[in-house]
């Protein structure tokens, strides 16, 4: 059971500081995180600056409340259906072999689609984690 | 016992609720280029010229644009010559929109019509690089792309920059 605790906290507290960073990195620099998204050539040139300025929040606000322990279960539900989205974007930015950055943390990450994908799957499984370990390890 | 469904649905209706916050301060922290960018494309020639340059120059990423000119793109620079000088990609030249009519000439006599074209400006408020596109294009060259990020992302990057006359 300790163990179960301990693997429970890391993976929330890991994934809550990973979106926090995430999120802060971009929110800084609201316009750049735009003209990555627009580089994925999904959405209509203004949407993309609608997206870039609510996204980094919406990371911000749930890596938070896993980092304080707060309504985990929504949280960890919340990035990890961000990060199916993520994944489903960067497949079809594959699919379309286009060569991009990937614009998952900072502005400038080099990061290409491909790696970012497998990046990804890890982060879904510490958001499934969280998700289960959450309903076992607390009351 | 609660239904594992009933607790799903909570779930749910909380991440929707933080996701609902989010967009509430991200709307209100950047509502000013949000506005910007739905009201652009703003002046009148740039509405029938859009569609056009959309299909056929779409925009590059800092990667594609860094891939671009190491095989030997030239960097086009949509800026007022007061900002070349001041700082601009390595190599750009410069091809302000507001001197194209009269620059335009002497630039075809020195680039070649094959030569692939990358135009940028002052990143993603700035419609020139598009606009310039848009001429370059009409002028007969054939592989027109835009760096939406411009020259703002590319020194954001920490990439080498060029400056002086």
């Amino acid at each position: 059971m300790r163990s179960k605790r301990i693997l429970y906290h890391g993976c929330r507290l890991f994934l809550g500081g990973l979106f926090l960073y995430a999120g802060i990195l971009k929110a800084n620099d609201v316009a750049a995180f735009a003209g990555n998204i627009a580089s994925y050539r999904i959405l209509p040139y203004a949407w993309n600056y609608l997206l870039a300025a609510i996204l980094p929040y919406v990371e911000v606000l749930a890596g938070g409340l896993l980092l304080t322990n707060n309504r985990v279960r929504a949280s960890a539900f919340l990035l990890g259906a961000l990060t199916l989205l993520f994944m489903a974007v960067l497949m079809s930015a594959i699919y379309r072999g286009l060569e991009i950055d990937c614009g998952c943390f900072h502005p400038a990450d080099r990061t290409t689609p491909l790696a970012a994908l497998g990046r990804d799957a890890g982060i879904l499984l510490l958001a499934i984690l969280t998700y289960r370990l959450r309903g076992k390890t607390s009351p | 016992m609660r239904r594992p469904g009933a607790e799903l649905q909570r779930v749910a209706l909380e991440a929707i609720i933080i996701a609902a916050l989010g967009a509430v301060i991200g709307l209100s922290l950047h509502h000013r280029p949000i506005l910007d960018a739905f009201s652009r494309p703003a002046p009148a020639t740039r509405d029938s010229l859009a569609p056009a340059v959309a299909v056929e120059s779409p925009p590059v990423g800092l990667a594609e644009v860094q891939r671009l000119l190491a095989a030997g793109a030239l960097a086009v620079d949509a800026r007022i010559p007061e900002m070349h000088r001041e700082g601009r990609l390595p190599g750009a030249v410069s091809l302000p929109l507001e001197e194209v009519d009269t620059a335009l000439p002497e630039f075809q006599r020195k680039i070649p019509a094959e030569r692939t074209l990358v135009t940028f400006c002052s990143g993603y408020g700035c419609p020139d690089s598009f606009d310039l596109a848009v001429l370059l294009r009409q002028a007969g060259y054939r592989d027109v792309r835009v760096f939406e990020g411009g020259f703002p992302q590319w020194r954001d990057a920490g990439l080498p920059v060029e400056s002086g006359p």
